[in-house]
Parts: structure tokens; C-alpha cells; sequence
């Protein structure tokens, strides 16, 4: 089947039933306002280089049952909620139980707590800048709230495991919408796997409310198999002294990707976004970040890097926007880019709109292969070629995988990185 | 030990080595003198195997064995040496994983078992000493803003734990102070034994005072034009290259580039 123009009206699948009524009734209005959606193309300009790897053919319309068993790479203790196919598992939860802080399945809200989600579900997101997190609002079948209430502190990492079952052909949509209270602390992991084979999409939306002096790090890593297809949207809001850092690591698969929306609103606010990329054989990987600075006064640094092997392609996309009135910004982004062969792609595009005159705003972009002087220096000590290879791609990376702050994702991402590395890299 | 039979090499295309024959024996310190762009680094990177040189024609034996046949890392792992004229800076790599990565691939091939790290370090931190190098360095990348006599105490380092066969040094002495000269003198004087060879690639005569070679050749225009013993060394000092032929401008400093790393 070919992927039509615009949203095939099967994926305006009714269900979500388990969901309290003000949900549904958003989940219904967003779902009108889907007919006739059109689908990203070629010529779609934040699709451009992407929208020939999503392929939504109408069998993946169904949403996935929520039935089977859960199982984390990441086998750690510490607080965990698991997701099986959009739905939470509470019997694979485990929770902080501490003052000020409430850990909810969407389906659990009463109605006057839904009723007030409602209202700010989609607010951190620009939404004709991530069309396609308009599919999650309409679809989404549960989801995870986390509130903080001001002040509180959550002790450990917050383990959320979106496991996709892939038996049969469907989507899922995963959900999470975090409230962070003034001065409140937290550090969370959404870990996306899948088992099975079927042709799948999951189209996830992760929205931060971050309310002064609120101090948020959030993990995303991304290691679903070569069966799904996975667009993901992560939007920010933060205010006045807020202090938001990302560590974002995915590899490839046959469409992947994640759209970064932060917005700093409030004066002092600072956001650090790290991300790293790899992909192989045909995979691909889509990063679009966007930035907003409204308020004066405010950080951001970003720093990706893309790794491309085989026939691979990844795509880095930053646009930093500088508002009117966002007097003493600081900006500074930076994308570095490793081609491993011949035949893989890279496309990476910064994008400023500067419209504040006392900025300080800095960027680069770049796209190298692995430096064959350095190879040479590596292999004249009598080090094997594929070790050579491997130490110089790793050191490309390096700085990015050791800024992650939870030793548990540290070590799956190297257990990642290793298997990339014994597919790419052979023995001369 | 190493025999060169009328070495010919080319970098893009452009003929550098014209004929060179050398023969150096275990245990003896040669050192190949020469003005800036005669092709010491050349010879030196083609002897450790580097791909961007061509070998047009002649031959490389190690202990009878044919060096051109095998890969760089080969070479490394059959006892050859090279300390760089530039060492590479590798940032996200740590000095520390470098060098045990190296140690233990010589390890391996020797079929002896690797250093895990603790053993590592403490091997590591007494050769630092002995190189007056802060054991902090291993810590970081690669000589990573390291100063050129750093880098170079790197390289000594690094021959030191290796313990190479054939040692050659790509003027491991330009750029020192006097007192980094004596610590790296100090190294390659103990690198010197009955059963290894040691090639030392120099521009000035001054390191010679320190380590003193049995045999001193004169490179000019990719040929060795002249071969001696040690006085040879005082001679070039007191002369110039002029003496032998050669414009002066061609010992200047300035002018040539090296690239060869
Ligand atoms: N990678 C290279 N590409 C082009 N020319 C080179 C390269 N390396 C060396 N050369 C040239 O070869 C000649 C000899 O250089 P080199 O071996 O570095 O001399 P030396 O070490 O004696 O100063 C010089 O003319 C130099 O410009
Ligand atoms: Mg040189």
C-alpha cells in the first residue's frame, strides 16, 4: 500500500476508553482536527530530507494491545514505570514514595485532574512545527503525569521503560507530561525498546512544564529494533531560573525522529542539549531542535554529534530563535558529524533568527571522516586497525557518552556502541 | 638488523627517496643528518609504513624479513619504532587507554597475557617519571595541548614501555630546552643495548653531544651523500652543509615544509 498524501482516515482509530472523560474528549477534538491532515513530504521543508522513510500504511493504523510482559535493558534499581505499548503496567512499577511528588497513570486521574491536564496537555509544544505529535493527541491511550510539587527533590533517576510489542502491525503512542514545581528536582530516563517484528510506528510526545528555579535532566534513549518506525517530540517550557539539560542518544532504525522544542520564558533560564547518533546498514535519524529564547538573560548550549556508517543517513537540524526582547542571550550550538564510508549522509543545517541586538550567539557544523594521520599514529604503536577505528570513532563521542549522569545508561549505550562497532569496523 | 637496498619512495606522485642503501646493525646508534626537506621524514614514515609514501622501488628487510609486505601495525608489533617529528593530538582518547591498548596488543602478539589497569598504571606512572612527565597526563587525550617538549617526552615514553627493536627518532630533539634535551637524551641512552638499533633523525648536531652514534649519514636531495663515525657530526657542525656541496639556503630552517606527518 502507498502512503497517502494525507492521513489515511484509519488512523483516526477510536479507543483510549480507559481514559477519564476530559481526556477523551480531547483526544476526540484533536482527532477532528486530523481529517485530511497531509502528510509530510519532500517538499514539506522540515521534512525534506525524511519524509521518504516514513511509510504509514493502513495496517498500522490499530493500536497495539496492551497486553504481555515488559523487560527493561536497563536492569537497575531504582524508581521505574513501564509502559507496554502506550499503556502503563503498574505491576512493573516501582515508586518513590516521598512528600510532594505523584507518579499517575492518566487513567487514574480523577476527572477534575484530567479536566485540568487537558488544558495544558500540548501547551509546550509549537505544534505546526512537530505535525506529527498532533497524531499522539489524538491517539494517545494512556500516559504517565508526574508532578512535583515545589521544592521536592527526587533522590534517584526515574526509570520510564515504552517497550513496543510488535506481534502485529500497529502503533503506539506514548505520553508523558511533566509538572515541575519552583525549585523542585528531578532525573528521568524514557528508555524506547521494542520486541517482535511487525511493521510499527510509535509517535511519542514528552512535554516539561518547569517552573522557577526547577532543576530537570532528562535522558532519551532510543534503541528500537529495525521494525519501527519512531517519531518523537519533546517539548520545554521553562521559567525564570529554570535549569533544563538533555542527553539524548539514539541509534538508527528505518525512520527515526525526535523533535526538541525549549522554550526559555522566563529571565535566567538555561538549557544544556547534548544528543548522539548512530546509525548503520540503511537506518536513519532525524534530530530537529528548536530553541527559543523569549526572555533576556537566558543559556542554551547544544552540542550533537552523528555518526553514519554503511549506507546510513542522519539528518541534524538546530534552529535557535532570538527573540525581540531576549536582550544578554547566550547561545552556542554546535553539530559534529563522522562519516564511516562512502556511502553514507549527513545533512546538518543550523538555523538563527536573530531579532535581539546584545546577543552573544555561536555556531558550527561540521562533517569529517575518521582523521587518517591519527589512524596511522594508532596502528605505528601496533594497535589492529579495527581497534584503531573503533578508539578514534568512540573519542568522537566520547565527551558526549561520559556527560551522561547515570552510570546505569552510560554502560547500555557503550553495550550499543560495541555492537555497532563489531558490525562496522572489520580486521584488515 | 634493518637493510635498505636502493629505496625509492613518492608522495603524490613526486619522486622524494632517490636510492638510499643503509645497513644498521643490532646495537648500533646511527644517526642521518640533513637539511630541512632532503627526506628524513620520509624515509622514516615509509620505515613504519605509512601508505600516503609510495615505494617505487628497492627493498626494506628487518632481520632478513621483508618490511614492505607488512601492515604498519605489523611492523609495530615486529619491534619498529618511529618516535614522530609531529605526534598526533587525539582528544577523547586518554593517554592511559592509548598506551595500555598498545601495550597489550605488543602483549598479545607475543602471546604473553595482557596488563589489566592497575598493573597498567603502575608500569605507566614509573615510565612517566623517568620521562619527567606528570603521571596526570595519562588522564588526558592524546598530547592534548601538550607543548612540543611534551609531546616529545610522549614519544620517548612510549619507546620506553614498548621496547622496540629498531627505535627511530624524527628529531625528537628540535624544539627542547636544554634541561627537556638532557631528560630525553637520558631516555634514548637508555633505549641503547646489545640487541636493539637505534636511528636518530636529526637536523642539529646537538643531540649527538648527548647520545653519542657510531655512525653519523649526511641525507641531501633524497640520497645519502655521506657516511662517517661521529666526527663526521663535528665536521657538518663547524662547516655547514655547504661544505659538501650544498647551497646553504637549503639547511635554512624557514623555507622547506615538512608534511611528512
Ligand atoms: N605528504 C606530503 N605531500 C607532499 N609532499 C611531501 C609530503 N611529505 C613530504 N613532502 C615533501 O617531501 C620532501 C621531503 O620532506 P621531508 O621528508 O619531510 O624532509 P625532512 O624531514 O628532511 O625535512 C619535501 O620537499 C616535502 O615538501
Ligand atoms: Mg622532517
Amino acid at each position: 500500500m502507498k502512503p497517502a498524501p494525507t492521513l489515511s482516515t484509519a488512523f483516526l482509530y477510536p479507543a483510549g476508553q480507559s481514559l477519564p472523560e476530559p481526556l477523551l474528549a480531547l483526544r476526540k477534538q484533536r482527532g477532528t482536527a486530523l481529517v485530511d491532515m497531509p502528510l509530510p513530504t519532500r517538499k514539506t521543508e522540515n521534512w525534506k530530507y525524511s519524509s521518504k522513510y516514513l511509510k504509514l500504511t493502513d495496517d498500522m493504523a490499530i493500536s497495539l494491545p496492551a497486553e504481555g510482559k515488559t523487560g527493561s535493558s536497563l536492569a537497575v534499581p531504582g524508581y521505574k514505570v513501564a509502559f507496554l505499548n502506550g499503556v502503563m503496567m503498574p505491576e512493573a512499577c516501582e515508586y518513590p514514595d516521598l512528600d510532594g511528588i505523584s507518579i499517575q497513570s492518566f487513567s487514574d486521574l480523577s476527572d477534575e485532574e484530567a479536566s485540568d491536564l487537558a488544558d495544558r496537555l500540548d501547551s509546550t509544544l509549537d505544534n505546526k512545527a512537530v505535525q506529527m505529535a498532533r497524531l499522539n493527541s489524538a491517539r494517545f491511550e494512556d500516559g504517565l503525569l508526574i508532578r512535583l510539587k515545589p521544592d521536592a527533590v527526587l533522590d534517584q533517576p526515574l526509570f520510564i521503560v515504552h517497550e513496543v510489542t510488535a506481534e502485529a502491525s500497529g502503533s503506539a503512542f506514548p505520553r508523558i507530561f511533566v509538572d515541575a514545581g519552583r525549585h523542585s528536582q528531578i532525573t528521568l530516563v524514557e528508555e524506547y525498546i521494542s520486541s517482535g517484528s511487525a511493521q510499527v510506528m510509535v509517535n511519542t510526545v514528552t512535554e516539561f512544564n518547569v517552573a522557577e528555579g526547577a532543576n530537570i535532566t532528562s535522558i532519551r534513549l532510543n534503541m528500537e529494533g529495525e521494525n519501527v518506525q519512531h517519531i518523537g517530540s519533546t517539548g520545554v517550557l521553562q521559567q525564570r531560573s529554570s535549569r533544563f539539560e538533555s542527553h539524548t542518544v539514539g541509534f538508527g532504525g528505518p525512520l527515526r525522529r525526535h523533535d526538541l522544542q525549549v522554550r526559555l520564558e522566563g529571565e535566567g533560564a538555561e538549557c544544556k542539549l547534548n544528543g548522539v547518533v548512530v546509525t548503520q546498514g540503511k537506518q536513519h535519524y532525524d534530530n530537529h531542535t528548536t530553541i527559543e529564547h523569549v526572555a533576556a538573560h537566558c543559556n542554551s548550549e547544544e552540542t550533537y554529534r552523528n555518526i553514519a556508517a554503511d549506507q546510513s543517513h542522519a539528518v541534524f537540524n538546530g534552529r535557535i530563535h532570538i527573540h525581540q526582547d531576549a536582550q544578554k542571550s547566550n547561545a552556542d550550538m554546535n553539530n559534529k558529524n563522522l562519516l564511516l564510508s562512502n556511502g553514507a549522509e549527513i545533512d546538518t543545517k543550523p538555523e538563527l533568527e536573530i531579532y535581539a541586538d546584545d546577543v552573544k550567539c555561536a555556531h558550527g557544523a561540521t562533517i569529517g571522516q575518521l582523521d587518517e594521520i591519527s589512524l596511522f599514529y594508532l596502528v605505528s604503536r601496533g594497535i589492529g586497525r579495527r581497534e584503531a577505528n573503533v578508539l578514534l570513532t568512540m573519542a568522537f563521542i566520547n565527551e558526549l557518552v561520559e556527560q551522561i549522569p547515570v552510570e546505569a545508561v552510560r554502560e547500555t549505550v557503550q553495550g550499543r556502541l560495541n555492537h555497532f562497532f563489531e558490525q562496522t569496523f572489520q580486521e584488515a | 638488523m634493518l637493510s635498505i637496498k636502493n629505496l625509492h619512495a613518492s608522495v603524490e606522485g613526486k619522486e622524494i627517496l632517490k636510492g638510499i642503501n643503509l645497513e644498521i646493525k643490532a646495537g648500533e646508534v646511527h644517526a642521518i643528518m640533513g637539511p630541512n626537506g632532503s627526506g628524513k621524514s620520509t624515509l622514516s614514515q615509509v620505515l613504519a609504513g605509512n601508505e600516503a609514501f609510495e615505494v617505487t622501488e628497492g627493498e626494506i628487510t628487518l632481520n632478513g624479513e621483508n618490511l614492505l609486505e607488512l601492515e604498519t601495525e605489523e611492523r609495530a608489533r615486529e619491534g619498529i619504532f618511529l618516535a614522530f617529528q609531529y605526534p598526533v593530538e587525539i582528544p577523547g582518547v586518554s593517554n592511559l587507554q592509548f598506551l595500555r591498548t598498545s601495550v597489550n596488543a605488543m602483549r598479545q602478539h607475543k602471546g604473553q597475557d595482557e596488563m589489566n589497569a592497575a598493573e597498567f598504571m603502575k608500569l605507566a606512572k614509573e615510565i612517566s617519571k623517568q620521562v619527567d612527565l606528570d603521571p596526570a597526563f595519562l588522564k588526558r587525550g592524546v598530547n592534548e595541548g601538550f607543548s612540543g617538549g611534551e609531546k616529545k617526552r610522549n614519544e620517548i615514553m612510549q619507546a620506553l614501555l614498548l621496547q622496540p627493536k629498531l627505535a627511530i627518532l624524527d628529531e625528537t630533539d628540535s624544539g627542547l630546552d636544554i634541561d627537556a634535551l638532557k631528560v630525553v637524551s637520558d631516555g634514548v641512552n637508555a633505549l641503547r643495548a646489545e640487541d636493539r638499533a637505534i636511528l636518530m633523525v636529526t637536523h642539529y648536531q646537538r643531540l649527538l653531544n648527548h647520545i653519542v652514534p657510531d655512525y653519523v649519514h649526511v641525507l641531501a636531495g633524497g640520497k645519502i651523500i655521506k657516511s662517517g663515525g661521529r666526527e663526521l657530526a663535528l665536521e657538518l657542525e663547524e662547516r655547514g652543509y655547504g661544505w659538501l656541496g650544498l647551497k646553504d639556503e637549503e639547511t635554512a630552517d624557514s623555507s622547506a615544509t615538512s608534511s611528512a606527518n
